[in-house]
């Protein structure tokens, strides 16, 4: 008897000492220098990485259900109506500088990130039409629209709209960004712009959604550095200066794949996919046969296999395939077919009468303006698509321009094709862009219906509904052709193996580092 | 004192360097030239030794190795990277030139104009070009193209324009050192006008040394539109401008080094030949 | 000497004036709307842009723009970056002392390649030696950084574990950054001594020296390699404008904080406080480059000293 005790012990030791142990410190390749990394007034993704836990949020997403669960806020109540959120605070938390949390500090949050002179740039407009926020008692507080925004759950369980501390944040000012202060797993200990932050477990932590797998950090410190140039990232990933990497090229990430100390996680992030937009307004495109004929005659398989080397998925229509309210019936549109393709355009006038290989009607050539951004693969993608197409006969003038270009150039109507992806898990990112009023209405759309659906699906609190108008939409989008779908983004985290446990939540984009462990 | 220095930088000094010899008897300076003439001849004959041109892709054939019919390999679209550097020759020469006609057009009269007349004008205009100077050049370029817009042609302006700070300084300290020579004095003596003694007297002996000083930017033009690519806002996607292709290619290095190395070479042979050809025609 | 130091500092304050008004009409002929290009994605009314431009003041006349740039600049006020909502003067601080670091040991580094190189293809000149030097020289004038850079953390980082790839910190971290910048720059030092010690071997001084039987190691440093640096100094104080250009490229191979990076951003972002601030701190640097390189020509060449 004694000796099989002696046996479990060992056992047990020995198990023990092969399952991960609390401790240790690892560094996190960020893959941007974030332009500011206050989550109330910058709009980056990389701000998030490592805010996403220093900070809590009152509710948080469950990445598998899609459902809301209780973060800050124990429980909340929507009126029927859908324009005061009421929510029950948890009590008993405490920001990291020992200031206590409570419906005052959320009061003052929101007041923060809704006030002008803050000059936010993402977190006051996930906010939608919000009007006020009231403090019920010490531990109730109520957010009140001026209409209903569906979107609202969304918003508020992201690190954007993630609760600071009150006290920090009138003490540094605008130098708060330094010093942030929340009441998350880890404390934030340092930044040093561009070169690195600091991150250091809370010992104190109690209070974390159930969707987190443990109640305190296991990891001591986390460091993030950036890593802007992608050539370079595998190679500091394999030579040990960083253990988690993200957006790794999908050249590398096949070979780190094979390796037995690597291993790649890849994340599919909701959103919008890549794709091009066909601008309407502008002939040729402004004739649908066209834009079906340009659609039918681009290999998307072959640009994902060639660009991507497979590790992402074709995009079928404006929404990746992560996203709530995917429909997955716009797989049924524009399978690849040049027969077709060039049927439609001869049917449309475009022909090749002078030889030259390139159609044309009426002494125009069909050429058209290709403008794309440096970044994201565009160039890559643009070179494939640009040649597929010359061989339908269409010739592509494509040229690189920066961003606040690109802006201008779709504001002036001036591109026939720009492309964009953006990532968001709530569907009413397609709002800004097939909505005839939005801020990235690329394919210069106006169709009152879709503006009915758009509208209507973001006051509905009713998820199937929702779900339903936003199927119809992306059917219309591709039925009108207005966009060439090309992949649903896939981030490929580099990870070394001795890293485990790592979780990305809804947005796909966010680690929750609290579960993270270290193999001995 | 920075003229002075900048001087030397272009000019061997006087007496310093052997009388130039005939280039048959110089094999460093006849293999330069023979290298950009291959480039140029490359460049211009691309369309009948590689009708297919540069852009045509073949995914089917990515990344493999040099090998008979590909010599140097392909690249990630399968495209075949010898044909690339062939047609590449046309944009990377255009681009020189085109960079270099900016920078000379400007800093030639620019420092000539200083140099030669001296006084507030030198002064003044001095200012400018140090203000220029001081602006670093990169952000200058990418301010350039992005005002021009995209395209290779703003790459060259935009590399151009800061090229032509140092070559205003280079032709200012060669126009002053050339001034006070006695012949100078001597033809202002008789009455010659400042602008008749710049054009007659100074450009002449000074021509040497700038067109020496103008091949060795071609190495900085070229470079620094690479540079421009490397940041996202250079040329159309897919040119096969060399600084280009390495900017493309480098994200292969490890699975195709050959897609990178090839245009590397090309831009470091051509930026070498100009450097020692700049060196033959400086020499008195 | 009175009226020299005011006509230098009379010309400084010139150039200061006329970088930071180069940065205003650069940033006002770029095409694209700083408060668009912040809040577009986010998903802003056009009426929260327009909003937002009004609080940035680009809706005031260009005259009353300009006024303010120069106003706020005359008070020693850099103002707030657009895109990161902080103290423009700050954020350069916080950038200045990496982008120094990294100029001066790439500056270290450069100047005694190039030094070294030059001396060799002189004293050998014409043989192998000449050819290999100059060759190795303008390997380096002729080799983006951004290639350079990978090889080299291919190569030392990856493959031999030497040197760390990425970061800043300790002097580990700055060798690979520094050497492959600094490679880049020795190439015109190298051109510029070689020239120049040919020059003065030729000079009557050295001959004579010869004849006193002066050891040639003793000739070589004190009357050839001090006069003949004397000009490399300053060519490299002149490369300042095309180190803070390596230096974007570097910092963003090497993973580095840095001006460089600080200032594409700013472009890219139309961030004008960020582009001025960069611009100032640019010309500034240039001027002080260019006066510590007079004033060491002179130390290093008695000639000088009239």
């Amino acid at each position: 008897m004694r000796r099989l005790l002696i046996l479990l012990l060992v056992a047990a030791a020995l198990t023990t000492g092969c399952t991960p142990r609390p401790g240790g410190r690892i560094v996190y390749g960020l893959t941007l220098s974030p332009s500011g990394i206050d989550p109330h007034i910058n709009a980056s993704s990389e701000l998030g990485i490592p805010l996403t836990s220093v900070y809590d949020t009152l509710v948080y997403q469950d990445p598998k259900t899609g459902e809301f669960v209780p973060g800050l806020a124990q429980k909340w109540e929507v009126s029927e109506d859908g324009k005061v959120y009421t929510f029950y605070l948890r009590r008993g938390v405490k920001f990291h500088d020992g200031t206590p949390f409570n419906a005052e500090a959320v009061r003052f949050n929101l007041e923060r990130i809704t006030s002008p002179d803050l000059a936010s740039q993402k977190a006051r407009f996930m906010l939608g039409p919000y009007e006020r926020t009231e403090v019920v008692d010490e531990y109730t507080v109520r957010i009140v629209l001026k209409e209903p925004f569906a979107p609202l759950l969304d918003s508020l369980s992201q690190v954007y709209l993630a609760m600071a501390s009150p006290t920090a944040v009138q003490k540094w000012g605008s130098e708060y960004q330094l010093h942030q202060v929340g009441t998350g797993p880890f404390l934030f200990v340092e930044y040093i712009p561009g070169d690195h932050l600091l991150l250091r477990r809370n010992p104190d932590y109690a209070w974390g959604p159930p969707v987190y797998g443990h109640k305190t950090a296991q990891l001591e410190e986390v460091e993030f550095r950036f890593f802007t140039d992608p050539a370079t990232r595998s190679p500091a990933l394999e030579s040990g200066e960083a253990d988690v990497m993200g957006e790794i090229p999908p050249q590398d990430a096949a070979r780190l794949q094979g390796s037995k100390d690597f291993r790649i996680e890849a994340v599919a992030i909701p959103g919008v996919s890549l794709m091009l937009f066909m601008n309407t307004a502008r002939p040729p495109l402004d004739d649908l046969r066209v834009r079906q004929a340009l659609l039918f005659g681009t290999d998307r398989r072959a640009i994902i296999s060639a660009v991507f080397r497979d590790t992402s998925p074709v995009a079928c229509g404006p929404l990746a395939a992560v996203t709530f309210g995917y429909n997955p019936m716009v797989c049924e549109f524009y399978p690849y077919n040049p027969d077709q393709a060039a049927a439609l355009l001869e049917q449309a006038g475009w022909k090749d009468t002078d030889g030259d290989g390139v159609r044309d009607q009426g002494g125009q050539p069909l050429a058209l303006d290709f403008y794309l951004m440096g970044w994201g693969y565009m160039p890559e993608v643009g070179q494939l698509i640009a040649d597929q197409w010359s061989r339908l006969g269409v010739r592509v003038n494509s040229q690189v321009v920066s961003y606040p270009e690109a802006l201008e150039i779709a504001k002036e109507g001036r591109h026939h094709l720009m492309p964009f992806n953006l990532s968001g898990s709530d569907p009413d990112i397609l709002r800004r862009f097939f909505h005839s009023q939005g801020g990235f209405n690329w394919s210069k759309v106006n169709d009152p219906e879709m503006d009915g659906w758009l509208g209507e699906a973001a006051r509905l609190s009713d998820r199937n509904r929702r779900a339903d108008l936003y199927s119809q939409v992306q059917m219309r989008v591709m039925e009108s052709a207005l966009i060439i779908p090309i992949r649903d983004y896939v981030n490929l985290n580099g990870v070394n193996n001795r890293v485990q446990g790592l979780r990305f939540d809804a947005q796909g984009w966010f680690p929750w580092l609290i579960d993270v462990t270290l193999a001995q | 004192m920075l003229e002075r220095a900048l001087c030397a930088l272009a000019i061997p000094p006087l007496g310093a360097v052997s009388p130039r010899r005939p280039l048959g008897r110089q094999p460093l300076a006849m293999l330069s030239l023979l290298w950009l003439a291959a480039v140029a001849l490359g460049a211009v004959l691309a369309p009948y030794l590689a009708p297919t041109g540069p852009m045509a892709t073949d995914p089917s054939r990515a990344l493999l190795p040099p090998g008979p019919g590909i010599w140097l390999g392909t690249d990630f679209l399968g495209r075949d990277v010898l044909v690339r550097l062939l047609w590449g020759g046309r944009w990377t020469l255009w681009m020189g030139v085109e960079a270099l006609a900016l920078a000379v057009g400007l800093g030639l009269p620019l420092g000539l104009a200083a140099g030669g007349t001296g006084g507030l004008r030198d002064m003044v205009l001095m200012r400018l070009v140090d203000a220029w100077l001081a602006f670093p050049g990169l952000l200058l370029a990418m301010a350039v193209v992005a005002i021009l817009g995209p395209g290779l042609s703003s790459v060259a302006v935009a590399v151009g324009l800061a090229a032509a700070a140092p070559y205003a300084r280079v032709a200012r300290a060669t126009a002053r050192e050339i001034r006070a020579q006695p012949y100078i004095d001597a033809a202002r003596a008789v009455g010659a006008s400042p602008w008749r003694v710049i054009l007659r007297h100074i450009l002449p002996n000074a021509a040497p040394a700038l067109v020496a000083f103008a091949a060795t930017q071609l190495g900085w033009v070229l470079l620094n539109g690479a540079a421009l690519n490397f940041l996202g806002l250079g040329v159309p996607p897919g040119t096969p401008e060399w600084g280009a292709m390495l900017a493309e290619g480098r994200a292969y290095l490890r699975d195709a080094p050959w897609a990178a190395l090839a245009p590397g070479f090309a831009l470091t042979l051509t930026v070498l030949a100009a450097n020692v050809l700049g060196d033959w025609l400086g020499q008195e | 000497m009175l009226g020299h130091g005011f006509r230098r500092l009379l010309g400084a304050v010139l150039v200061l004036w006329l970088a930071a008004t180069l940065a205003f009409v650069a940033m006002q002929l770029t095409p694209g709307d700083p408060a668009q290009t912040l809040l577009a994605a986010s998903g802003a009314s056009p009426e929260e842009v327009a909003r937002r431009r009004a609080q940035l003041g680009l809706d005031d006349p260009l005259p009353v723009q300009y006024a303010r740039y120069l106003a706020d600049l005359a008070r020693g006020d850099l103002g707030v970056s657009w895109l990161h909502g902080r103290s423009v003067g700050r954020m350069i601080l916080e950038q200045l002392p990496a982008t120094a670091e990294l100029a001066l040991a790439a500056t270290a580094f450069g100047a005694l390649l190039g030094v070294a190189l030059g001396l060799l293809a002189a004293l050998y000149r014409d043989t192998w030696v000449d050819t290999l030097a100059t060759g190795l020289a303008v390997l380096g004038l002729s080799t983006p950084v951004f290639w350079s850079g990978l090889l080299a953390i291919l190569l030392f980082s990856l493959y031999l574990g030497w040197f760390p790839s990425a970061g800043g910190g300790d002097l580990r971290h700055l060798v690979l950054p520094a050497a492959t910048l600094g490679f880049a720059l020795s190439g015109s030092v190298a051109r510029l001594v070689r020239a120049q010690v040919i020059e003065v071997l030729r000079m009557p001084f050295v001959m004579a020296a010869l004849a006193r039987g002066l050891p040639l190691r003793r000739i070589l440093l004190l009357h050839v390699l001090r006069p003949a640096v004397g000009p490399a100094v300053t060519v490299v104080a002149l490369q300042l404008g095309f180190l803070l250009s390596g230096a974007v490229v570097t910092e963003s191979v090497f993973a580095r904080q840095g001006l460089g990076r600080l200032a594409v951003q700013a472009i890219l972002w139309r961030d004008l406080p960020v582009v001025r601030g960069v611009a100032l701190v640019g010309a500034l640097a240039y001027l002080l480059t260019g006066l510590l390189a007079d004033l060491l020509q002179v130390w290093l060449d008695p000639r000088l000293r009239e």
